[in-house]
């Protein structure tokens, strides 16, 4: 048995803004959500990078304190989206907790705020000892702390999913919960990722030299994905979720699709952990298309994964190129926020389906000079308005993980 | 370490920290403020820093027989009474 998937509501925070208006001005008018990195006080002296792509708004929370006990930062990000998302579905409580409504929610490593507390009483010489760690910090720090304490939140009794694969976690949250609904475990599942402001995935990308650190003056200028000037990724920090649906079931309800999901593939490497692959990248493409079982010709718009990297932009634009040649258009939207991790696959997905909606692509942010490596893709140059009917969402992760998501455009039926 | 002591420092903690305000001492906390394991371990802390000294595993596990706050005094008071505790004598301050 095969069921369609839709997606009937979503919700971001994002670098550049939390509503649809504000994410779609943001696009339109060029403006980036990268900004100076804040000070940590512990690494930030030692990072060369210091851009982020930053949430720096005012995010009001409501959670009552049961629920804000076993929560941190990266739980406030995922409950608050999740939260918005139920709000927006408008789903009955009876649905919420009956089974039928599973969680596929992750982030990249729990909350760093967290387990960095539980450090620094260990190191720091401290007397509390053994016991000065809160029963609640593990609740707080471990890897599915989004997606139980969503289920907390809420009461829902389904399916719990949690990936966390970096890079791919929220687009393999996505991919898994339309799998859940396609073939029928679940008639519903909240989809998404998050992950909060944390130096230490900063140091990390830092050491292994793929930050960006040529434009520490002038953050808006980077990350640069596919341009010659381009020197690294930026991380950020954000969240994303949308609601996938069985359609027959959200058709009965009256719920307001925003856009269907028609395929999906996961894959791996097989081999090097940090090295974007070629082959790896394409045979992942391929494998969405074969699942939303389209030819390659039906793809209108790519969001590449596009970290602005000396060499993952060109492997994946050779990847693009290709499976779809040069028809379809190709923006990179870190470019506007930077890389929030755990959360860019549901990010981008979101951005894929309002700009479905609205039908009008944006180019890539800071794209001033195209790397002759790049250019046999159609890379988004100019903000056009152009008929969209399906879009893919690229993302690979550390651990040679790769993800397809392909969507389509509603269309009433 | 007196009854009265007890009590204010007790009351003081589940308002910051539980915002759990003027509870009854004989409520069931479960039942009536929805306090529950997590709960526990995170008061057990605290008793910890108004003694000055780690509760024992053995210590520990008499807690979790506590229903309401009037059996919470009783717990710390039989604790403050093991440790010589003298009245007056509040060691850490509950946050």
């Amino acid at each position: 048995m095969e069921r369609r998937v839709v997606i009937t509501a979503c919700s971001a925070i994002t670098p550049i803004g939390r509503t649809k208006k504000d994410i779609l001005d943001s696009l339109v008018n060029g403006i980036s959500g990268v900004k100076v990195l804040r000070e940590d006080d512990v690494l930030t002296p030692y990072i060369h990078s210091k851009v982020f792509g930053t949430v720096d708004y005012p995010i009001t929370y409501d959670f009552k304190r049961q629920y804000r006990k076993t929560m941190g930062p990266v739980a406030y990000y995922a409950c608050q989206v999740a939260k918005e998302v139920l709000e927006s579905a408008g789903l009955d409580e009876a649905f919420v907790t009956g089974g039928r409504l599973g969680v596929a929610f992750g982030s990249t490593h729990g909350s760093p705020t967290v387990q960095r507390g539980i450090y620094k009483t260990f190191f720091s010489g401290s007397q509390a000892g053994y016991s000065s760690i809160g029963a609640v910090d593990y609740l707080k720090s471990m890897v599915h702390t989004t997606a139980v304490n969503i289920t907390k939140m809420f009461g829902i009794t389904g399916r719990v999913i949690s990936s966390s694969t970096a890079c791919t976690t929220s687009s393999q949250s996505i991919g898994y919960g339309y799998e859940m609904v396609k073939y029928g475990m679940q008639d519903a599942m909240i989809c998404g990722g998050a992950d909060e402001y944390d130096t230490t995935t900063v140091a990390v990308f830092d050491n292994l030299l793929a930050c960006s650190t040529a434009f520490n003056d002038t953050p808006h200028l980077t990350p640069r994905p596919f341009d010659t000037k381009r020197d690294g990724l930026v991380v950020g920090e954000g969240a994303g979720a949308v609601l996938l649906e069985e359609y027959e079931r959200a058709r009965k309800r009256g719920a307001s699709i925003l856009a269907e999901v028609i395929g999906f593939s996961c894959n791996n490497n097989g081999g090097d952990l940090i090295l974007p692959n070629l082959g790896g990248i394409s045979e992942t493409i391929r494998l969405g298309l074969k699942d939303a079982k389209i030819p390659a010709d039906d793809m209108d718009f790519i969001s590449a994964h596009a970290t602005g990297t000396k060499m993952g932009d060109v492997i994946e634009a050779q990847a693009i190129h290709n499976v779809y040649g040069g028809r379809p258009a190709v923006t990179g939207f870190k470019s506007y926020m930077g890389h929030t991790m755990g959360s860019c696959g549901a990010i981008e997905t979101i951005i894929m389906t309002y700009l479905l909606a609205e039908g009008f692509v944006v180019p890539t942010l800071n794209l001033e000079e195209v790397d002759e490596r790049c250019a046999m893709i159609n890379l988004v140059r100019v903000r056009r308005e152009c008929p969209l009917r399906i879009a893919a969402i690229q993302n690979f992760a550390f651990g040679g993980v790769n993800t397809s998501l392909i969507i389509k455009k509603w269309e009433g039926r | 370490m007196t009854r009265e002591e007890i009590k204010t420092a007790i009351l003081v903690f589940f308002r910051k920290e539980f915002e759990i305000e003027n509870p009854g001492m004989e409520d069931n906390l479960r039942e009536v403020h929805g306090f529950d394991s997590i709960d526990a371990i995170e008061l057990l802390l605290e008793i910890e820093k108004l003694l000055g000294s780690e509760l024992t595993h053995e210590e520990k596990k008499r807690a979790m027989d506590i229903q309401n706050l009037n059996q919470v005094c009783d717990y710390v008071e039989s604790l403050a009474k093991v440790r010589n505790i003298g009245n007056g004598q509040v060691k850490g301050v509950i946050t």
